[in-house]
């Protein structure tokens, strides 16, 4: 039993003495975390494509799970963005879907949390930003800048400008920080009482008995941390749409 | 029974909506937790403050690297207090959000 709780969260490699390839003489691994990342887009393309399929007419569980998610997407790109936001709903979807089911994998014992990782949820954030410029300056062309300047007299824009793109700057990692954040630390409290429940079984006597009250305790943080990995992927994926929106609508928000 | 079925297609289909009604309502409202809010408010607040103090040192090493000229603490006590200004407005914004967003439901 893995005393320190930070252990499930280390990138170790497979096969150590044959790296995959390397870049600037740095090899490079396929690791725990690309074969898990591996299997949760495997398994959300099977479970997509295997429950559809059919297209019964009075729908499976499968096929209809499938279809509240397609449906869920659909009406919250429909709210932020309006109707023309829609183009973007594969993008938006396939966002939603990975992170789901990489937090949901995640929940299985003896798996990786690969959105426990900075280094992805940064590499998704800085995506979905780098797709929200390239939207913007498409479709605005160099009027996407207009999204730094807001309505003011032109001596306070000397300070307002740089506070709106640093403020703009911040969006990738207030976005990568909240859903590894929060991925890393239930799965360390999940951890630490399970770590207590083992301690104080093996402690004998009257601590045995009390190493029911931590496990208790794992059971109800392990709903409450079913909830936190649906609603990350849903926080994800609306705050992906927001910021799609402000580069599609300049200033329509304000 | 023809005459009945038209009574099973209705009543089958008020039940549809019923169930569509109840999954639909608190998916699209997910009501976000009071932690929620104040992760989500901590976090704006503090990458601005982490977004500007890196510019700022950024700026201090650009100037000494490439234009030798020393303006070691200027950069970065200009781009920290601009970038917490910039915090502040996140957290503004975001707060104004939340409660837009909250509002439509109290009428």
């Amino acid at each position: 039993m893995a005393m320190n709780p930070m252990e499930q969260f280390e990138v170790k490699p497979f096969l150590i003495e044959h790296p995959l390839f390397s870049i600037g003489g740095h090899p490079i691994f396929f690791t725990n975390q690309a074969f898990f990342m591996v299997v949760v887009v495997l398994a959300a393309s099977l479970f997509l494509t295997l429950t559809v399929s059919k297209g019964r007419l009075v729908p499976t569980r499968g096929q209809s799970l499938a279809e509240i998610s397609y449906e869920f997407v659909g009406s919250m790109i429909n709210s932020t963005m309006g109707h023309d936001g829609l183009k973007y709903f594969p993008f938006i979807f396939t966002i939603f879907m990975f992170v789901l089911f990489s937090n949901f994998f995640g929940l299985i014992p003896y798996t990786f949390t690969i959105t426990s990782q900075i280094a992805v949820t940064f590499a998704l954030s800085c995506l979905v930003i780098g797709v929200m410029i390239f939207v913007g300056l498409k479709k605005h062309g160099f009027r996407f800048f207009s999204l730094f300047v807001p309505q003011a007299p032109w001596y306070l824009l000397i300070l307002l400008v740089p506070i709106e793109v640093i403020s703009f700057l911040t969006r990738p990692i207030s976005l990568s920080v909240r859903l590894f954040a929060n991925m890393l630390a239930g799965h360390t409290l999940l951890a630490v009482f399970a770590s207590f429940v083992v301690l104080l079984g093996a402690a004998g006597g009257v601590l045995s008995v009390v190493s029911v009250a931590p496990f208790i305790l794992i059971v109800a943080i392990f709903a409450l941390e079913m909830l936190v990995a649906g609603l990350q992927a849903y926080v994800f994926a609306i705050l992906t749409c927001i910021y799609l929106n402000e580069a599609l609508h300049l200033h329509d928000h304000h | 029974m023809p005459p009945s079925e038209p009574d099973d297609l209705k009543r089958l289909g008020e039940r549809v909506d019923a169930a569509r009604r109840k999954s639909a309502g608190p998916d699209q409202n997910a009501e976000p937790t009071p932690i929620g809010i104040a992760f989500r408010l901590g976090t704006e607040l503090v990458s601005a403050v982490i977004v500007g103090t890196g510019l700022g040192m950024g700026i201090d090493w650009a100037f000494q690297h490439w234009a030798h000229l020393s303006t070691r603490p200027v950069g970065l006590v200009v781009m920290f207090v601009l970038g917490s200004i910039a915090g502040i407005r996140n957290v503004y914004r975001t707060s104004q959000q939340i409660s837009a967003k909250a509002a439509p439901k109290e009428k």
